[in-house]
């Protein structure tokens, strides 16, 4: 029968088919965000990785990060700690100050620094001995129950244990083992490594801090942000691996370099220095590849009489971004020097070296007797981009993340009020948000529920391991 | 000392055919044969274990192998930033399809070589236009098209586009796609299994939300190192150097927080494709940006001001919470010296002692500097970089190297590009590695970490794409448009 044309189809028709819906289209979009991401919801969605379950025999904040990636996202850890000690990171506060008590039962005087802090989150944490031959059947049995496995001790060490990918694989032909460390196999094999060896060790140091003629020397990113960094590329290697599983049920070995990640995040460097010979230098707080795109330093501090030397004294920073030709003619009116425009007007000019060295001292000597909060008004007040350097307290203070639900205080289960400042901020997720639910446990406090409820060893086998420092 | 020579270059255009990698290959001199590594694993008595990882890991083994993504497609749009570039590059080193949508213009990043030298750049060998090295190097298996947003007819082709691909990476700025009617919300109408991922410096939205300068341009890295106090913390303090002349907080000589909101953008993406597969059935919207997930990997730094309300401070090449954990000056350079367990601890003093036999009483005999956790205290900390640094200044780099490593000691050089290049473990991996490409010659490029693996390596399979050399094959696949249409097309300026 021919349609009447009379009849008009709601379901038919382009655009909203619903009140709901339309209001969503019609939304500013800043409010759809808000919205969609609803920070502080996060518990009423689901989880990405529900049902994985991956072992964690790690140390420090490399290896560790790859799997704390997708406890966050969901899945099921299990965290593997020497007894008594536990993981090395546990025993790390800066200027030995910051502890969260007790670190174990059996040492109620003795914290858990905070270095271990965004490493471990939302794991089961238990205690094993895993060389000794009592516990390799517990070990087994808890790789035969789960999807993967991540580890960080010398190569062969886990092989010399009957522990590496080769015997493991003969017990779950699906399972993903990860090894990551320093070099692997090669003439370095054996080299122990660390955040800082990776940043020294393969390139990011040579090309961090102030230039020679600046007065600087090679510069350490303060954060371990390469073990960081490494371990979340691992995390890549792992979810895609778990992608090929699904269509094959086969796991795999990856075998991840930290030092190499580091070399992966130079960008221009190794092609510059492969076709021209060229050896990448560093070029302090300016770009090598944009001008003006730098941080300059303003004459006085936005707070002249904070007690914190961090506010009194470095709170002088603003980074100051004008590199397009409008932009930079902005700029050069705004500072009152319009010959050098007239002098760089093309970006191929005023991104040179020597040029880059007149225009920012140019800026400087104009800042000399503005505040950062003065310098960063006038210029947002021309239109142009400028923010301040920002020191801890002000991200703390910063609304944008509360809003966002970046920073957020936690009311973790065992240490009650501490300040979130990862997990939620590694990506928002509409459907199934990241989250986090307990920052660490104590070393070996799951032990009676993974090794009882999960493994199915009777207590008084638990109680006996535990008396001889096996678990 | 070496005697110290004046070499004078005087043609450029000569140095830089010398250097040409058909002239003089990389490596300069060949990485170690398999027989001295051999001789390594022999060494720890992991011989078989050694045999069975060069048997099944080695980076030549690579495409033999299958790839883990194959099959799944992504459109990239974004400009300026690496984010969406790295993002694209993980995803098509583990197998992927990524189409990298560009304005008619191109990336402007594309434009960009160091100090604007423009014979940095690489000519096409095809289409003889120019790339610069930052774009090229990043642009790994991306497929090339170029499309014009900003017309209803590319709109268009855009939305049939999405009908192909699992997941849209998307790096433009705050809101642009929302106002152009496809952003996230308008096409999820369409595919709601499509898996849609903003990148941003600080956010698309938000008090604190990127901002575009009113003559339009973008908020790039390093403001996201700013807005999350990285940058505050980082550098050498006003005890080690002068402000203004070294001692100031310092960025990353790289985008850095770009690379981490890259590969948080690639994991986002594949997890919540995993949940849309196995268990959701329906994709979802999400948003990475620098400053939050550089800001997840800060350490503790924001929550130790909630502990106490501590703000951190620059401590240089030192780190306060680890001794020994730091690189201090050498003969010739910087050497970087790791550990802080007893059992390594002791282990770099013995090292040192044996030439430098006070260290052992003045550092080992140390009450304070027996428990762990106290070694962390700023006395403490110069103590001992103050003594570790005395044996150093006698010896080089490579001497110190090799005395720490007799001790299994973590302990590592400052190296530069071209000493990272040559070294002997790097290029034995390689970890560096040249690639024919055939728009741009041989290429020397940093290999991907994900690269060793048993089933499913990571691989780089084609290095830098000129502008739209995709766009007829994506446009056909992707949207049915064939080349009497495209050619159309471009004349109407939409493609």
């Amino acid at each position: 029968m021919a349609k009447d044309p009379r009849v008009c189809r709601l379901e038919e028709l382009d655009g909203p088919k619903s009140k709901q819906e339309l209001d969503e289209m019609k939304m500013p979009y800043e409010d759809y965000c808000r919205a969609a991401f609803a920070p502080g919801g996060e518990f009423s969605r689901p989880l990405s990785l529900k049902g994985i379950r991956w072992l964690s025999t790690t140390m420090y904040i490399f290896t560790p990060h790859s799997v704390s990636n997708l406890a966050e996202l969901g899945a099921e850890v299990i965290k593997v700690e020497m007894p008594r000690m536990g993981d090395p990171m546990r025993h790390c506060a800066p200027f030995n100050e910051t502890y969260l008590y007790p670190l174990h039962d059996t040492r109620p005087m003795t914290g858990t620094g905070m270095g271990y802090l965004n490493a471990n989150p939302n794991e089961y944490h238990i205690s094993m001995d895993y060389h000794l031959d009592e516990m390799k059947e517990a070990f087994y049995r808890l790789v035969k129950m789960s999807d993967g496995l991540t580890e960080c001790y010398r190569p062969g060490t886990f092989d010399r244990w009957k522990q590496s990918y080769r015997y493991l694989i003969e017990m779950n032909p699906r399972f993903i083992y990860v090894w990551g460390g320093g070099f692997g196999y090669g003439p370095k094999v054996f080299g122990g490594s660390y955040d800082i060896l990776g940043q020294a060790h393969a390139g990011l140091a040579s090309v961090t801090g102030m230039h020679e003629f600046m007065g600087g020397h090679c510069t350490k990113h303060s954060n371990w942000c390469i073990d960081w960094y490494s371990g979340t590329q691992i995390t890549f290697g792992i979810l895609a691996a778990i992608h090929w599983r699904r269509k094959t049920g086969l796991g795999t070995m990856i075998e991840f370099s930290q030092v190499q990640a580091a070399t992966r995040c130079l960008g221009y460097a190794a092609p510059l220095y492969g076709r021209f010979g060229i050896v990448r230098q560093r070029w302090g707080n300016w770009d090598t590849q944009l001008c003006v795109h730098g941080i300059i330093l303003a004459g006085k501090s936005d707070y002249p009489d904070a007690i914190n030397p961090q506010d009194r004294l470095d709170a002088r920073y603003v980074m100051v971004s004008a590199f397009n030709d409008p932009d930079f003619k902005e700029l050069c009116e705004v500072i009152k020097k319009p010959d050098l425009y007239s002098r760089y007007q093309k970006h191929k000019d005023r991104v040179e070296g020597e040029a880059q060295v007149e225009i920012y001292a140019a800026l400087e000597e104009w800042a000399k007797d503005k505040s950062r909060a003065d310098v960063v008004r006038i210029l947002q007040g021309a239109g142009l981009l400028a923010e301040p350097v920002m020191n801890d307290r002000e991200v703390y203070e910063c609304d944008h993340y509360r809003l966002r639900g970046t920073i957020r205080w936690q009311d973790d289960p065992i240490f009650g009020d501490v300040l979130a400042m990862g997990s939620y901020g590694a990506g928002l997720m509409s459907k199934t948000p990241r989250r986090l639910y307990w920052i660490w446990r104590p070393v070996g406090a799951d032990n009676v529920k993974i090794y009882h409820e999960l493994l199915g060893y009777p207590t008084a086998k638990i109680e006996e391991w535990y008396s001889k420092a096996m678990i | 000392m070496a005697e110290r020579k004046e070499i004078e270059i005087t043609c450029r255009a000569d140095t830089l055919d010398l250097m040409h990698p058909d002239i003089r290959p990389w490596p300069v001199t060949p990485p170690p044969p398999r027989e001295e590594v051999d001789k390594v694993y022999a060494r720890r008595k992991a011989t078989d274990f050694g045999n069975w990882c060069e048997d099944n890991l080695r980076y030549e083994l690579a495409f033999g192998k299958p790839e883990a993504l194959q099959g799944m497609k992504f459109l990239c749009v974004g400009m300026w930033r690496m984010g969406n570039m790295f993002c694209g590059s993980l995803l098509c080193e583990a197998g992927a399809e990524v189409i990298k949508i560009e304005p008619p213009g191109g990336d402007p990043l594309r434009q960009l070589t160091p100090f604007g030298r423009e014979e940095y750049m690489l000519e096409s060998k095809v289409t003889g236009e120019k790339c610069g090295l930052d774009f090229l190097h990043e642009m790994r298996g991306q497929k090339s098209v170029t499309l014009n947003l900003e017309t209803e007819e590319g709109r268009d082709i855009f939305r049939t586009m999405c009908s192909q691909v699992d997941g849209v990476i998307d790096e433009m700025p705050a809101g642009y796609m929302d106002g152009l009617g496809i952003g996230y919300r308008h096409i999820s109408k369409l595919y709601p299994g499509l898996v849609w991922c903003n990148i941003a410096v600080r956010g698309t939205w938000g008090p604190y939300k990127d901002k575009t300068s009113k003559f339009g341009q973008w908020t790039l890295e390093p403001f996201g190192g700013c807005a999350n106090a990285f940058i505050h913390n980082t550098g050498f303090p006003q005890d080690q150097l002068p402000r203004g002349r070294g001692g100031d907080p310092t960025r990353s000589g790289v985008w850095f927080a770009d690379y981490v909101a890259g590969e948080q953008a690639a994991n986002t993406l594949l997890a919540a494709i995993y949940w849309r597969d196995e268990l959701g059935g329906t994709g979802q919207f999400c948003e990475v940006t620098g400053a939050e997930s550089q800001m997840d990997i800060l350490d503790f730094d924001i929550s130790w001001y909630g502990f106490n309300a501590s703000i951190k401070a620059r401590t240089g090449a030192w780190d306060p919470n680890l001794n020994q954990y730091e690189w201090n000056p050498c003969r010739d350079g910087y050497m970087m010296i790791g550990g802080q367990t007893d059992r390594l601890w002791y282990r770099i003093g013995m090292c040192i002692e044996r030439d430098f036999p006070q260290f052992g009483r003045l550092i080992h005999e140390d009450p304070i500097l027996k428990e762990m956790g106290a070694r962390n205290a700023l006395e403490m900390l110069t103590k001992t970089y103050t003594l570790t640094t005395r044996w150093l200044r006698d010896i080089n780099r490579i001497e110190a190297e090799q005395k720490l490593l007799e001790y299994e000691i973590a302990a590592g050089p400052v190296l530069f590009i071209d000493e990272v290049s040559e070294f002997p473990h790097f290029k034995y991996r390689p970890w560096v590695c040249t690639i024919d490409t055939d728009h741009y010659g041989t290429l020397l490029f940093s290999v991907p970490p994900n690269n060793y693996q048993m089933r499913t390596p990571h691989r780089v399979k084609v290095l830098g794409r000129p502008l739209g050399y995709d766009t007829y094959e994506v446009m056909m696949k992707y949207a049915g448009i064939g080349q009497t249409r495209v050619n159309e097309l471009k004349e109407k300026g939409v493609i």
